[in-house]
This record gives C-alpha cells, structure tokens and sequence, in this order.
C-alpha cells in the first residue's frame, strides 16, 4: 500500500496513448513488458492498476487498432505478443497531437499566472 | 468503411468468444505469474509476492468481464438478459401469456392475411423487367382498343421503346364435347421482347410472328408444361389443339413469368396474327368496332409519363382518322374523331380481384386494424393487471437502484416478446388465411391462382405491426408500473402503492374503447349479414334452383349460318324429351353471367330525353324460356312455334321497360324500333309488343330493375354460332349431364360444351356481399370474444383487490346479491358509456360502407339495437362469473388472507 501512495495515477483517456507509443517504440510487446515499460520510462510516477491493460487491449483489438500472436518470451514461456497496425499508427499519432495541444494550452495558461 | 470492419472484426470475436476468453485468462495469468517472481527475486516470500502480484494487478474477474465486455455488444447483451428475464416472467404466469399471445396472433393474423392479398393484386409489381416503366395505353376511359388501333399504335411508335398488345381468352383443349378451357393470352409479336421475357425453353414469339397469315404457333407457360407435358424437353414441335386447331408449341416461358394478369397464370399465348384461324366468320383483326386488346407501352429511360403522353396525342389525329368505324353515324364519328390518348400506370399488371374487392378489402383491413386494436386494449389490460400484481418486484428493484428508464425497457421488452410471439403465431395464420380466402374467392367462372407468397413488403408489415402493436399496448402500462411510491410498495399491506386512481382510469378508458369498439364491427356484422339476407331471398324475377346451363359453341362444328336456327331449335326439342327434364329452352344471354348487350330503341308514343333514357337491354330467347326460368308472364303470351322468320317480328319486354316506354304494364300491340347499325337495307327494324313479363335481374342480383326487352331466337337474321341452353329438372341437375351431352352429340357430334349449375352461378355472384358477410361477422364475434375476456379480467382484478371489504360486507351480513351488484356496478357504467360511445361512432362510420349494402341502412334501429343487445349480453355474462365468485367467498377465509 505504501508504494501506491507515492505513485500517480495516470490521466483517464491516455491509456490507449501509452499503449500506443510502447508499441510504437519496440514494435512487439506483452502485457506485462509494456506495463513494464510505462513504469519504467516514468521513473515509476505513472500508476496503472495493471490490469486495466488487458480490457484496454481488447478494445484496441476491436477498433482494429492493433493485433496480437501468440509467441515465446525470452523465458521459453507462451506469452500473446501485441503489434502496432496501420489504423494503430495513424491512431497515435493523432492522440499524440490532441495530447500535445492540450497539454501546451494548459502550459500557457498556468505561466500567465 | 471503418465501423464496417470494425463490425466485421466485432462479428468475429463474438463467434469465437470462447478462445478469445481464454487467450484473455491466459495472459493475465502469465501477467501474474511473472510479477510474482519477480517480487520473489525482490525477496518477498512466495506467498507474499503472489499476493502484492494480485493488488498490483486489480480484481482479475472483473477486469476479465470488462475485457470480454470490450468485444461485445453492450446493447445486444441487455437485451439478450431483457429477453431471458421476459421468457421467465412470461413462463410464469402461462394463462397470462397465452391469452395475450392469441389475441395478438388473431389480431395480427387477421391483419397480415388480409395485407397479403392487398399486397398480391394492388400493390406488388409485375416480375418483369422494369415494371415501373410499362403504361397501359387508353383510348379516354377505354382500356380496350380495336385491332387497327392497336396496328397503328404498333406502327407509328415514336413515343415508347416499346410496345404491345394483349387480350386474354379461354381455349378449349377439347376435341369436343365438354369443354375443357385453358387460360390464353392473344399476344403481339413484340409482347416478350418488350416486357424483357426470354424463351426458358425453345423460343418467344418476335415481331415476325405479328404479319398477318402467319403460321399457328403457341407459346406455352412453365406451370402448363409442367402439368400437360410433365416438363418435356421434346415438346418443342408438338401440336396442341386450341379451339380444335392445331397451334405448333415453338417455346416455354420462365416459370417467374405469369402473365400480366397477377389474378390467375395462363396457360398458352398465340399471335394476335392468329386470331382469324378461331373466328374464321367474323375476324377481329379488320374490325373498327371490336374493342379487345388492351395496349401498353415501355417508357423510353429518359421520358417522363407526361412527356409520352404528350407525344402519343401529337398521333391521335391520325389514329383517330386511320381507323374511324365506317359505319358509324355521322354524330358518333364526329365523337370518335376527338378521342385523345390516354396513360396509367401499368406496373403492378392487371386484377379483376384488385378492382372488383377493392372497398371491400379496405373494408376488411380496417376491420381487422380494430380487432387488432381491441387485441392490443386487452394485452394492455391484463399487463395492468399483472403490473398491479407485480409492483413489489419493480419496487424492489427500483429501491436497489435500477432505473426508471432501465425498468421500462425490460417491461417492454417483455411486451415486445408478446408480439412477437403473436406475430409468428399471426404470420402462420395469415399464411393459411390469406390462401384460404382466395379459395373462398375462386370460383368455376373467375379460377383465381394469385402468388401469395410472402415477400419483403409483407415481412415489414407484420415486423410494423408486432412493433406498433407491443408500443401501442406496452408503454402506458410500463410507465403506470414504474411510478410507484417506493415506501409503501415495500410495505406489507398496502395492496394499491401505484396510485390507483389514475392506474384504474387507464384501465376503465380501455375497457370503454373496447366495447365501443366491439360494438361497432358488431353492427357492421350485422348489416352486412343483413345485406346478404336481402340479397339471397330478393325475388330476382326467376328461379335459380335446379337449372343446368350449357355454353354450347358451334363455331368448330360447321354449321352454316342458315342452319343455326334450326340446329339450335331441334336441340331444344331433344332436350325436353330427356327424362327428369321438367322444361328447356335456349337464350343468347344467362342472367347474372356477366355478358350484356344494350342498345337504344324507339318505342311508340316514346322521346328520348337522353342518350341514356332510351338505352334497354335486350336477350334473344327461345319458346319457353320464362317457363324454364319460372319468370311469370303478366300479360299477354310467350313466344310460340309460330314466331319464326317469316312471320312479323315479335318482343316480349319486361314490367320496368312497359312502365318507362308506355307508361303501363299493358303494353300488347305497342311498336318497338330498334336501331340496326348492321344492317342499310332501310327497312326500319319494327316489334311489335306481345307479352309483358315481370322484371327479372339481368347483370346482378344488387341491380336496380332493368329495361329489358327479350326477342325471339327464331327471328334472328344473324344468329351467332354460339348458344346457351337452359334445362330445368326435378331434381339434381348434374345428373343430367351425361344424357344432355349424348343429346346435343345427336344433333350435332362437334359443338363445344360448358355445363354450369344456375344457382351455384347465381350465388357465386353475390360472393363479395358473402365474404364481407363472412369475415365480418367472424371478426365481429372475435372482438366480442376478446371485449368479454377484457371484462372478465377487469372484474375478477377488482374482486381479488376487493376481497377484503367483500370478506368484511358478508360477515356483517349482507345479501349475496347485493355482493355481486357491488361487483358489477362499476362495470355495468363503464358498459354504458362504451355502448353510448359504440352506437355514436357505428351511426358515424355507417356512410362510409353504404356501397357495400343492399336493401339497408347503415343505421338501422334494429340492427343497431341486436348488437347493442348481444353486446350487453356477453359483457354481462362475462362480468357476471368473476362476481358471482365474489359473492361466494367464505368471509373468513377472505378476512384471514389478508
């Protein structure tokens, strides 16, 4: 409970940004590696309730967003490999602009204070 | 196109739902098993770091649930759960549910079967190429055009890519004897070219067929190939004997093909071109006045109707002059000259049933939409019933936090189970209903084979049906049963927690719309019962028991036309000796068989005001005739042996003609002159009236009288080679017909005969007024039927509500009857204003059907005041039982329930 504390929760709706870019960056990941991944590159600030990822993904799926293979980890054991699909890419990139839109507007207006 | 991949993809997980749940389970359980150990290689022990895995993690169940919901159908799964709990609900109150099912299947039934038959003969297409842009060409108001015109329209066709010309007729396949008729179509040699028909086997007629001379060729239909020669691949070639000439099949049409009459198929087309090889004495084909074709046109792709209407008038001058009747009087020509063209819509073909029934089915479809509607009154009052029953549950649920919205759906989704439910058990009633109507529709003289089969219009009525109906009966219910006042639902006690007062108004306002409602096609029932009462004790001026009536033709035969009198007249006299024949005569008309022939005449001491008012009606008869048809005679005498072609020219007319041209039923020895357009010889064509006979229908039985004058057969200087006979007999006539053929076979071997029994062509003509009778009065007892199970429901619920207060009069002593009356009291007020409401919109709607009426009002005191009375009747019975159990409840039982 304690580490929880210290961590933040990650905004509602960038979800799916974070998944995204993960795949974005390495191309085929795992569940795991990608929550992994996000805690990592976040020096451990972001939070996800870990399985959040797995509905997300499988709405991902739907949207036609990625796709996903069953494969082998580093470990030899069966894990389901997810991978970026043109809509995906497309999809990123979109919410990375909506994203930075947002983010520089809010910038703007709390130096104006 | 991304939603519909999306939906692809969508339709692909939900097939195959159960690996996709595994896949999920998998790996988040490999999730969990590697952040385990990788707390356990942090130093945690394994118990520990399965369990920091796990809250790290979040609750797999849901998670999973929310995975799977990811790939479902969010809407579709609550209606699937709607529909599961509505299948219960139902399942437990089985009563509940069959009474709603039936009376919706009835009412939906009733509606669909009726719809299909609108749907068959006014509203589909034909199934040929581009239906919509066929028009029918008309001269004015005359759909049929003589052969010339046909030729010049044929001829000069600028207007349309394409033209035709058709006229139906019945052939004789027999070699004679009884005949025995196939439906045929005289057919131009363009006809399937332009209709966009192809040859299925052999080869449709082309424009070379349409020269005059050509040779006899048939066309035959996929059914008659089926049925005469089994579906023959060697028919091609093979000679069928028309008539008694020898037609070549050259070809089959495609089974979707049937003609462009959607009331029955045909069987064979000829050529038009062909038509002298079966009148070889009077052709149609050079006949200026022989109007026998009807003509359609296919509107070229980039014109409009007005456009070819336009252009065909620019030819009607020309028409017009080209093929003006020769020997017509100069007036009529001078008319004739200004005919102009005229279009309609020819797209969804030709039916006699679809112009002849057409108030009658809008009749029955309004009928049927008010049964539908007293359906839907009672489904929506035992749902009210139920809801009464049922408020604990929705209160609880509603206090665990369902929504309103959320409650209303899963009641109508419950309702929408109901209707649909009736609208299966509807749409199979309809299916048999609708044919077995059109069977009670066919008869010997009109066969009706009309396609019913369900298509996507009929589809979407009954789904438009089910669902205005589930809406109609289900949404006031569903909101009455959710505005309830939660505390008091929830308490023990409180029997009425919606507030009864307006829950009960709903209830009370059915019931009235019910009985005014039922009341109304009671009415209706009744007087088209009446309608039909009248019409079949009418006296018609003849008797139509126990006559046969026999179509002979002799046209085959080769009688010269000099002979024709005498071989008709020596029939007649073998016929009367033929045991079990009580008289025999002949007639060029039958009455009620649809044939007429009318004509203007010149009566002594008589003017014309009008056109109209010098026009009667006329038959050519044999001696005997009114004795065989049992028409008295009021004055004078009949024709006799001593009327013939030598003799002066002698008429028997009827009371009506007497009364209108000599202004007295004694008209002996008045002269009649008929106009002979024939005939220039000069000789003014003079009768001389020897007889008055009483009126006697001639077209129909719903006529009004008609001027009729009957001459005699004998004096015919141009008798036709076809007759009908009529033998009365003592008995059954049918009998008779083996001795009657071996009779006219000894006069002559080759006439072709067509047996009727009168009375069966006298009753089949009142069909009409005998299914709107029929219908009627089984939708009228079905809404009487449906009315009472509505009173009897609202009565036994005000009694069970009641109980108490009954439980607590009758301990306090008081009277079993005054109970009962305590029960029905509310009833009999709601009966009241129903009936007050029924009789006013009966007197209302009543002008609306008095086309359809013979010999009664639409407001007629009797009738109205029968159904009132039946009503009351029923109502009463039906109210009366649940109160009479009222009234013997045991007060302590009653007492102790509660």
């Amino acid at each position: 409970m304690t580490d929880q504390t210290k961590r933040d929760e990650i905004p509602p709706g960038t979800l799916y940004m974070l998944i995204l870019k993960s795949l974005g960056r390495h191309g085929r990941l795992h569940g795991f590696e990608m929550a992994n991944w996000i805690q990592q590159l976040s020096d451990d600030v972001l939070q996800v309730e870990e399985g959040s990822l797995y509905p997300a993904l499988q709405r991902m799926l739907v949207k036609g967003w990625v796709t996903a293979e069953w494969g082998l980890t580093a470990g030899n054991r069966r894990a389901r490999y997810y991978r970026l699909t043109a809509d995906g890419r497309k999809q990123l990139r979109t919410e990375m602009a909506q994203y930075r839109r947002v983010s520089d507007a809010i910038q703007k207006i709390l130096q104006a204070v | 196109m991304r939603w519909l991949n999306e939906l692809r993809r969508r339709m692909h997980f939900s097939m195959h739902t159960a690996r996709y749940d595994q896949d999920l389970a998998e790996e988040m359980r490999l999730h969990l098993e590697l952040r385990a150990a990788e707390k356990e290689a942090d130093g945690l022990p394994a118990a520990a770091a399965r369990a920091a895995a796990q809250r790290q993690f979040g609750n797999t169940t849901r998670l999973h649930e929310q995975g799977r919901d990811a790939r479902g159908w969010p809407v579709l799964d609550a209606l699937q759960q709607d529909l599961r709990y509505g299948f219960r609900s139902l399942k437990a109150s089985p009563a509940f549910a069959l009474t709603a099912v039936l009376s919706l299947a009835l009412g939906i039934g009733a509606n669909t079967a009726i719809f299909s038959i609108v749907n068959a003969v006014m509203l589909r297409t034909l199934p040929v190429e581009d239906p919509r842009a066929l028009v029918e060409i008309k001269q004015g108001e005359m759909a049929e055009l003589t052969n010339p015109i046909w030729e010049q329209i044929r001829d000069r066709q600028h207007a349309f890519s394409g033209t035709l010309a058709y006229s139906e007729a019945r052939f004789d396949l027999a070699d004679g004897g009884e005949s025995q008729f196939a439906q045929g179509m005289w057919v131009s040699g363009d006809f399937f070219r332009v209709l966009g028909v192809p040859a299925f086997r052999g080869r449709v007629f082309n424009k070379y067929d349409d020269r005059r001379g050509v040779p006899a060729l048939a066309v035959i239909s996929y059914v008659f190939w089926q049925r005469r020669y089994a579906g023959d691949p060697a028919v091609m070639g093979k000679i069928l004997r028309l008539n008694r000439r020898p037609f070549e099949i050259v070809g089959v049409t495609p089974p979707w093909f049937t003609g462009l009459n959607v009331d029955r198929g045909f069987d064979v087309a000829i050529p038009i071109a062909c038509e002298p090889l079966l009148h070889p004495d009077r052709s149609a084909l050079d006949s200026h006045s022989n109007w026998w074709l009807n003509v359609l046109g296919r509107l070229r792709p980039e014109e409009s109707f007005a456009q070819a209407a336009a252009r065909m008038n620019l030819l009607a001058p020309d028409v017009n002059r080209a093929t003006l009747p020769p020997d017509w009087n100069p007036q009529d020509q001078a008319e004739y000259l200004k005919n102009l063209f005229a279009l309609s819509p020819a797209a969804r073909g030709f039916s006699e049933t679809g112009s002849q029934y057409r108030g009658a089915l809008f009749l029955l479809m309004a009928i049927a939409a008010l049964v539908l509607l007293i359906a839907c009154a009672n489904v929506a009052n035992l749902l009210l019933a139920r809801a009464a029953a049922r408020q604990r549950e929705i209160a609880v649920r509603m206090a665990i936090g369902a929504s309103r919205a959320r409650i209303v759906r899963q009641l109508l989704t419950e309702s929408l189970l109901l209707s649909l439910l009736g609208t299966g058990g509807g749409f199979l009633l309809a299916l048999a209903g609708s044919r077995f109507l059109i069977h009670l529709l066919s008869t010997t003289a009109n066969p009706l084979d009309i396609d019913l089969s369900p298509d996507l219009r009929v589809f979407a009525f009954t789904l438009a049906a089910a669902v205005l109906t589930a809406l109609l009966f289900g949404l006031a219910p569903a909101f009455l049963a959710t505005r309830v006042e939660l505390e008091r639902a929830l308490k023990e006690n409180a029997r009425a927690a919606t507030p009864g007062a307006s829950r009960f108004d709903s209830n009370k306002a059915l019931i009235v719309g019910q009985v005014a409602l039922s009341l109304m096609l009671l009415v209706g029932s009744g007087l088209f019962l009446g309608t039909l009462r009248n019409l079949l004790t009418i006296d018609p001026g003849f008797q139509r028991q126990n006559v046969l009536v026999i179509d002979a033709d002799f046209q085959q035969a080769s009688v010269p036309k000099s002979q024709r009198v005498r071989v008709y007249g020596e029939t007649i006299e073998r016929l009367r000796a033929l045991p079990g024949v009580v008289s025999a005569s002949s007639s060029a008309i039958v009455p009620i068989s649809g044939r007429g022939w009318n004509g203007v005449v010149q009566a002594e001491g008589f003017n014309a005001t009008s056109f109209m008012d010098g026009l009667a009606f006329f038959n050519r008869i044999s001696p005997g005739y009114f004795k065989t048809m049992r028409t008295p005679l009021l004055v004078g005498r009949e024709f006799d042996a001593h009327d013939d072609s030598v003799s002066r020219k002698v008429a028997i007319i009827n009371e009506s003609a007497a009364r209108h041209f000599f202004g007295s039923v004694n008209a002996i020895g008045k002269t009649i002159r008929l106009e002979r357009p024939r005939d220039e010889r000069g000789a003014p064509d003079l009768y001389e009236v020897i007889g008055v006979v009483k009126d006697a229908k001639y077209f129909s039985i719903e006529e009004k009288p008609t001027r009729t004058i009957y001459l005699s057969s004998a004096q015919d200087d141009d008798p036709p080679p076809n007759i009908a006979y009529e033998v009365r007999s003592s008995n059954s006539v049918e009998r008779l017909i083996p001795s009657i053929q071996a009779a006219i076979a000894a006069v002559n071997r080759d006439a072709s005969l067509e047996f009727r029994n009168f009375e069966t062509q006298v009753s089949d003509s009142l069909l009409r007024p005998r299914i709107v009778a029929i219908l009627s009065a089984a939708f009228g007892l079905l809404a009487l039927l449906l009315a009472m199970i509505g009173l009897y429901g609202v009565t036994n619920y005000a009694v069970v509500r009641r109980k108490r207060e009954i439980g607590i009069r009758l301990a306090l002593g008081e009277q079993r009857s005054s109970v009962v009356w305590l029960m029905l009291r509310g009833v009999a007020r709601l009966l009241l204003i129903g009936i007050l409401c029924g009789v006013a919109a009966s007197l209302a709607a009543g002008r609306l059907v008095t086309g359809l009426l013979y010999g009664i009002q639409p407001n007629d005191p009797l009738q109205v005041g029968a159904a009132v009375f039946i009503l009351a009747l029923a109502a009463g019975l039906a109210a009366y039982l649940p109160a009479r159990r009222a009234a013997r409840l045991d007060p302590m039982a009653a007492l102790r329930e509660e």
